[in-house]
Formats: structure tokens, C-alpha cells, sequence
């Protein structure tokens, strides 16, 4: 059976009346101002990207494809692992990513894999990018592959050279040599997941785990809970009180995850992300020297609220990623499944469906690039607002989605489902999107509460 | 035999503690499913209540034994709403199971009576709703080439497979097809058929998901004349979408349940989180959810025979879409741990979803409706 010419109800592009071919026949000016290159939507987007940038995020889905798309179901079904344990096609993907400098790219070489040509841009910008290809691929290992970011990314906002160099050099080395050296990122406490995310909340919360002085150092108790990565970390940044002290004292500390008093003490079955942990970290009388405190004393806060404000763009990334996964199998299922001989895209109303669809992701992508474009310093309002809308309207897609599928939708095998555990879970982490509303108002009261003030938005 | 309102409550309260007590009991565990031995074991216990029948006659107050006036109907899904409530999968084995005895016993096809959950339905087709075409066939409208074509093919069990959703171990399966025109019924042998497992499924774990195809097409047709065609096939529908949407209700009760539970004993920012507006918003959207499938259940309490079936998939639209977001903010509510298996809502959210996509989902519930009141194809 030869391919049809053209979508039903719609004239072929050669037809007399179909206005792309008289765009042609333009005289030069006019030509040169309505005729159009029919490109692949993703390449479209590649052009308007810098040139850096852009090759970025060409790498990222070549890497995505190769390494993650045929692991991906694997991971997802398989059994869970007790506390500690990695699956062996996981580990292989950590190697692969540490070579290919996936798990380095927030400094430039020598000390990192960033590409000194992207160092005009917002690192945001291009892990953003990356984000988008890897959640695409899989969620699972996406976050098992960019938690990691998070984790370091107080040690790089702690703004001292010494940090960097001594405690991020090694782990990026470690992990450009294949031998996956992850970091954790630790703030949630149990029954406190959203107080260590906003302040009025952290305001009157109860610190959960404790630092006390020592000779040459501090000692950690507590728990740490829904830790992502946390079960294969060999370092942490955790946030503590200073003993007798309320969350405005939170300190930054650099964990080493070997070392006596840490304890993983369980991984959470999740409802998706399965390929990535969620771990709950014990610390017994953990010890950690002087100068693994991040930042210095009573900092923690400001750069536990500057790292949320750093990822929370890339957590909206993840929601383009998945709306975008979605909608390309919703659109490859259109074009091979049949209904009274005629493939489902031939169908006005799944047409419609899919134009809404591809409106919706393309739309949140352009929100986070937008923010992303501008975040050298990510504002809290921007990043909160990127985040919450992104990946509400990113679950949407996913839902449409499994409604095109209907009776199909909920097997394993059409891998809509999957995508839908995978994206549920950006609306609750980095913040529920509850509390980042919240963040953006918060962000903004200045503003509000100036009567006289003309407010822009 | 007459099941008066009075009498349907009473026999519900024996449901709902029986639902609480074993089938809630024995399905705590969000995050380790039944296996197939619980769930016969249970099934059992509910053919012992009555719940259950093993006859394909009228002879007791099982689910979708009686139809055909009020009582029995709001018994119907008052039960499968509090089956729902405990259990989702459980609920939706067991009306699945009922409705193909309840279809058998109008064909006068005679079922296995040792196995409890041996025999599955299918109430559509391929895909979907068939578009505008089978409200128009149900609706004795004259059908153009096109829509009968469209027909022959969504009900075409070889040339396409049909997803089915039913306990491990099936044995026959009881679906619709076309011929000569119309809609007959085939009872498939599993053996017979080209069943293909699937590696899982969305949501309701206590089940499994099959591709199925016939194709040798052995199993005999039962053929029916043109208006009883319409009627038995118009009935399955409404029962097969009334009991869809009665167990997503009762998934979205346990859902509330949990929400409000939590809400009531977790803190944040030194209260309970009950009393944060952003909470309060996420409970009023449960509630309201709650509130509309428990009026539009309450509508379809009445003889089958009496209820419009556009009616029927318009509310199914609606309902189901306002559960699905309902049983999201169930886990909102709860924040991270809503999303670990083991606390359950997000369970709760796969169930959802599984249920609104069965019976053709309700994406094409439009054109049906469409076709219902007579737009052409």
C-alpha cells in the first residue's frame, strides 16, 4: 500500500490551492518573507539555539538514545533493590555518562566537561537542555543522572574556589574516569518535606537533624528522607541545625557517605523514577571536620533556597521532556493504528488532540527556555513560576496522551503509562507546586504590598 | 424478583462490611498486590455472601443480577462503589465477571459454574467507541457504508488485538462482534485464542493485562435478531461504563479518606496542614469530585432500560475526568510520601486512570455522543 499524499481533510502540499507551494511562485521579496523550510520541530528549535548550546543538546539525545531509551523498561520493571544495591545496567549508564562527561558539565575543562564555548550561558540554560533529552529517554535514569547536579550544586554556590576545587574537582574526575563518584543533595526530614522548602514553614519547624560541635569538627544526628540518590552517593551536602538552634542556623555539610555513622536505612518503592533511588539517610554521631562545612556556618538556608531557585528550572525541563516523550508516541501510535482502515491521524478530532498537544509542550519549552536564557542568577519567582506551570501542563499532555491510547493507554508496552508514574513526580519534588505558587508570591511581596506601585507582570 | 430501596440498603451494609473487613483487610498492602490464590480465595467468600454467582439464571442478589428496576440497581452500584472503596482491582474483576454472567444469561450461554472468575467481558471494541457509529447502530439510525465498515472492523477480533484487563488466570472471555449487521456475542476458549500477556499494567495490580486475537475464529457465534441485538448490547455498555465509574467513586472515597486523615495529623509551618488554604483548596476539589459521581451514580439508580445511554457516557466524560484530578490531589496532599507505593494514593491515581481508559476510554465519548444525537460519521 503505497503512503497516502496528505492527512484527510486536508489538501497535499503540490495541491493548486495549497498556499506552501504558491509561496514558491513569489516574486523575491515576498518569497523571502513567506516561504518556509518544513523542518522537524526539534530542529527547528536546534537553529534558534547558540551554536554551543545547541551541539549540547544534540550530544544529549545521541547519548539519551543510545544508553537510555534500550535500559529503560528494564529498570523500570525490575524488582526493587534492597538499600545500597545499583542494577547493573544502571551502573553501566553511570560509567557511560561519567566518560562522556554527563555527570561534569557545570565547569568547564580542565576541571569539568563543560564546553568553554557555553560559558556565555547560563549553565541553567544547558542543563536544561540536557534534562529535556534524558527525561525524554527516561525518567529513572534522568534523575539518576542529574540529582547528582544537585547535590554539588551547593559546593559551586558556596562560592569559595577552595570548595570547588577540592571537594567537586575529585568527584568530577572520578566520575569523567568511570568511576561514578554521585553526590546527594539531602534536605527533606521526615514529616518536614515542605518546610525545608519555604520559610514561613521553616520559620516554626523543628530541625530534624542536628549538628554538634566537636574537636575538629561537627557530629550529625537525624534523618534524612525521599533523599534522590541518596543510596548510591559516596558524598552528601546535608543540611543541618547547629545544636540549640532554631533552621535559621542550617549549615551546609559535605558528607562522606563511608564514612562510620552514615547509614542508608532504606530506598522507597516509588509509584516511577524507578531506575533512581529515594533514600533515607541515618546519621549516628556522623562525624564531619571544619572544612567540609560548606559556605560557613548558619548558611545553609540562603543556599539551600539558591539551589532550589538553580533546579527548579531543570525540574520544569523534565516536564517539557515528558510531554514531549509523551506526544511522540502519542503521534507514532496515530500514524500506525488503524480504525476502519484508516490510520488514527486521518481522524479530524485526534488531529485536534494532537495539535493540542504539541501546542502544550512546545509552549512549556519555550517558558523554560525563556527563564533559562536569563538565569545566571535564577530569580525565585521565575524558577518557582517555570517550575509549577511546566509540569502541571506537562501532566496534562501525558494525560491526553493515554486518553488517545484509550484501551491501549495503560499497557506497559505502549510506554505512555510509564511516562505518566515518571512525570507525577515533578509536581511534588523541588517543592510541591503548591508551595512554589507560594514561593512566587512570596518572591514578589515587595512589589504587592506597594499600593502606589504599577506592577508589571 | 423485586429488590425494594429498603431492602438494598440493608443488603449493602453486609457489603460494606464485608468490603472493609476481608477484601480491605487482605488488600492493605498498596505496594505488594494479592496474588491470584487471595483473590479466588475472596471471590469465594463473596459467591458464599451472594455476592458473587456461579449461575448464569436470575437467582439471587448478586452484582448485575437484577437491572431492571431501581432497588437492584442502586444496589449494583452501591456495592461496586464500596468494593471500589476497598479495593479497586478486586472490584473490577468481580463486575466484570458478574456482567459476562449477566450477558451469558440473557444469551442463554451456559458458563463454567466451578470457576468464580473463569469467564472475562469485553464490552467495545479495538479501539475506542467506534466514533459516532455505534451510538447510531444502538439508535436504529440508517448506517452509511462507512459507519457499517467502521463497525466490522472495531469488532473485528482477528485482524485487530483487543486489550483485555481480568484476573490471571481466565479462561473464556465474552465479547461482542460483528455480524451480518449486527452486533452477536462469541464465547472464546483462552486455549483458542492468541493471547499474548503483557509485561504490566497502568493500575489495577491484582489484575493482568492481555493483547487478545481470534484468529481462527472457531468459537461459535450467538446471533441475535436486529432488536435484540440493540437491546442486550445497549444494556452491556450502560452496565459495563455504571460499574466503571461506581468503582472509580469508591477508589476516590478510600482516596478522601487518606487525604483528609493525613491532612488532619501533618504539620507544616507549625499547624496542621488542614489549615492551610493550599490544603483546604486540594480537599474541596476532592469533595466536589466526590459529590458529583455520588449524583450522577444517584441518577443512574433506575431500571436499565430507563437510562439514556448518551446519559450514561456523558457522565462517564466528566466524572471520570474529575476523579482522575481528585485522586491526583489525593496525593498532592500527602507530598512525597503520597508518591511511594506503600502509603497508597498513588495507587489510587493508577486505578483511576485504568478505569476511565476501559470500555474505549472517553476521549471518543464525544462522537459517540454526537452519533447519539444523530450526527453522521
Amino acid at each position: 500500500m503505497s503512503a497516502p499524499t496528505h492527512l484527510e481533510g486536508h489538501l497535499p502540499a503540490d495541491h493548486p490551492l495549497s498556499p506552501r507551494r504558491q509561496y514558491r511562485d513569489l516574486p523575491l521579496i515576498g518569497r523571502s518573507l513567506a516561504n518556509y523550510p518544513v523542518k522537524d520541530l526539534w530542529e527547528t528549535d536546534f537553529a534558534r539555539l547558540p551554536g554551543p548550546l545547541a551541539r549540547q543538546r544534540r550530544r544529549a539525545r545521541a547519548f539519551a538514545e543510545q544508553h537510555l531509551v534500550p535500559v529503560a523498561d528494564e529498570l523500570d520493571l525490575a524488582a526493587h533493590l534492597p538499600a545500597g544495591e545499583c542494577h547493573p545496567a544502571a551502573l553501566e549508564v553511570l560509567r557511560e555518562a561519567g566518560r562522556q562527561g554527563w555527570l561534569s558539565y557545570f565547569l568547564p575543562r580542565p576541571l569539568g566537561s563543560m564546553p568553554w564555548r557555553a560559558l556565555p550561558y547560563p549553565p541553567i540554560w544547558q542543563c536544561s537542555l540536557i534534562v529535556e533529552e534524558f527525561s525524554r529517554a527516561c525518567g529513572g535514569l534522568m534523575l539518576l543522572l542529574s540529582a547528582h547536579h544537585l547535590g554539588a550544586m551547593p559546593l559551586l554556590l558556596s562560592g569559595n574556589v577552595r570548595n570547588i576545587l577540592r571537594h567537586l574537582g575529585p568527584v568530577y574526575r572520578s566520575c569523567e574516569r568511570g568511576d561514578p563518584h554521585l553526590v546527594a543533595f539531602a534536605i527533606t526530614e521526615p514529616g518536614a518535606g515542605s518546610d525545608v522548602e519555604e520559610g514561613e514553614g521553616a520559620a516554626r519547624a523543628h530541625p530534624g537533624v542536628v549538628a554538634t560541635s566537636t574537636t575538629g569538627g561537627w557530629l550529625l544526628n537525624g534523618r534524612k528522607c525521599f533523599i534522590s540518590g541518596g543510596d548510591l552517593a559516596r558524598t552528601a551536602t546535608v543540611f543541618a541545625a547547629l545544636e540549640g538552634e532554631g533552621m535559621e542556623s542550617w549549615t551546609c555539610f559535605y558528607v562522606d557517605c563511608a564514612a562510620p555513622g552514615f547509614r542508608v536505612a532504606r530506598t522507597e518503592l516509588k509509584m516511577g523514577m524507578r531506575a533512581s533511588g529515594a533514600a533515607e539517610l541515618e546519621f549516628t554521631d556522623l562525624f564531619v571536620p571544619h572544612d567540609r562545612v560548606i559556605g560557613g556556618l548558619r548558611r545553609g538556608w540562603a543556599i539551600n533556597r539558591a539551589t532550589l531557585n538553580a533546579s527548579r528550572i531543570p525540574v520544569a525541563a523534565m516536564g517539557v521532556g515528558f510531554a514531549r516523550a509523551a506526544t511522540e508516541t502519542a503521534l507514532d501510535f496515530a500514524k500506525r493504528y488503524t480504525l476502519g482502515g484508516r490510520a488514527l491521524i486521518h481522524y479530524q478530532d485526534v488531529q485536534l488532540h494532537l495539535a493540542t498537544m504539541v501546542a502544550e509542550t512546545r509552549a512549556i519549552r519555550s517558558l523554560v527556555w525563556q527563564e533559562a536564557r536569563g538565569a545566571w542568577q535564577p530569580r525565585q519567582l521565575n524558577a518557582s513560576m517555570c517550575k509549577f506551570h511546566a509540569t502541571d501542563r506537562a501532566q496534562v499532555v501525558c494525560e491526553m496522551a493515554m486518553d488517545l491510547l484509550a484501551d491501549h493507554g495503560g499497557l506497559h508496552e505502549r510506554k505512555v503509562e510509564k511516562i505518566f508514574r515518571d512525570v507525577r513526580l515533578t509536581r511534588i519534588f523541588e517543592g510541591t507546586n503548591q508551595i512554589n505558587r507560594l514561593s512566587l508570591m512570596e518572591d514578589w511581596q515587595d512589589q504587592l504590598l506597594d499600593v502606589d506601585q504599577h506592577m508589571g507582570v | 424478583m423485586i429488590v425494594e430501596r429498603e431492602d438494598s440498603a440493608l443488603l449493602l451494609a453486609e457489603v460494606d462490611r464485608f468490603a472493609r473487613e476481608r477484601v480491605a483487610a487482605a488488600t492493605a498492602r498498596a505496594e505488594t498486590p494479592i496474588g491470584a490464590a487471595v483473590l479466588e480465595q475472596l471471590s469465594q467468600e463473596a459467591a458464599a455472601l451472594g455476592l458473587l454467582s456461579t449461575a448464569t439464571g436470575e437467582s439471587g442478589f448478586g452484582i448485575w443480577e437484577h437491572v431492571d428496576h431501581a432497588g437492584a440497581m442502586a444496589f449494583n452500584i452501591g456495592a461496586l462503589t464500596q468494593l471500589g472503596r476497598a479495593n479497586a482491582g478486586v472490584a473490577f474483576a468481580w463486575h466484570r465477571t458478574a456482567l459476562a454472567r449477566w450477558v451469558a444469561g440473557q444469551l442463554a450461554l451456559e458458563l463454567d459454574a466451578a470457576s468464580l472468575l473463569g469467564t472475562t467481558l469485553v464490552s467495545t471494541g479495538h479501539y475506542g467507541l467506534a466514533r459516532t457509529s455505534v451510538a447510531r447502530w444502538l439508535k436504529s439510525a440508517a448506517l452509511h457504508g462507512d459507519e457499517v465498515a467502521l463497525l466490522a472492523d472495531w469488532l473485528d477480533r482477528g485482524a485487530h488485538a483487543t486489550v483485555v484487563v481480568a484476573p490471571h488466570a481466565w479462561r473464556t472471555l465474552l465479547w461482542p462482534v460483528w455480524s451480518d449487521g449486527r452486533i452477536a456475542w462469541q464465547l472464546a476458549h483462552r486455549d483458542r485464542l492468541d493471547v499474548q500477556p503483557c509485561r504490566a499494567q497502568h493500575g489495577l495490580d491484582e489484575l493482568a493485562a492481555f493483547q487478545v486475537r481470534d484468529s481462527s475464529s472457531t468459537a461459535e457465534l450467538k446471533r441475535l435478531d436486529d432488536a435484540a441485538s440493540r437491546l442486550i448490547y445497549g444494556r452491556t455498555l450502560k452496565m459495563d461504563m455504571i460499574g466503571l465509574l461506581a468503582i472509580a467513586a469508591g477508589a476516590l472515597v478510600r482516596g478522601q479518606e487518606l487525604a483528609t486523615d493525613y491532612a488532619a495529623i501533618r504539620t507544616q509551618g507549625g499547624k496542621i496542614i488542614a489549615g492551610h488554604p493550599a490544603v483546604q483548596r486540594m480537599l474541596g476539589d476532592i469533595e466536589i469530585a466526590r459529590h458529583h459521581a455520588d449524583v450522577a451514580l444517584a441518577s443512574l439508580a433506575r431500571p436499565i432500560d430507563d437510562i439514556d445511554a448518551g446519559a450514561v457516557a456523558a457522565t462517564r466524560v466528566s466524572a471520570h475526568a474529575l476523579l482522575c484530578d481528585a485522586a491526583n490531589q489525593v496525593v498532592q496532599v500527602h507530598g512525597g510520601i503520597g508518591y511511594m507505593c506503600e502509603a497508597g494514593p498513588e495507587k489510587i491515581v493508577r486505578d483511576q486512570n485504568m478505569l476511565k481508559l476501559q470500555a474505549g476510554g472517553t476521549r471518543e465519548a464525544h462522537a459517540f455522543l454526537a452519533g447519539w444525537i444523530g450526527a453522521f460519521a
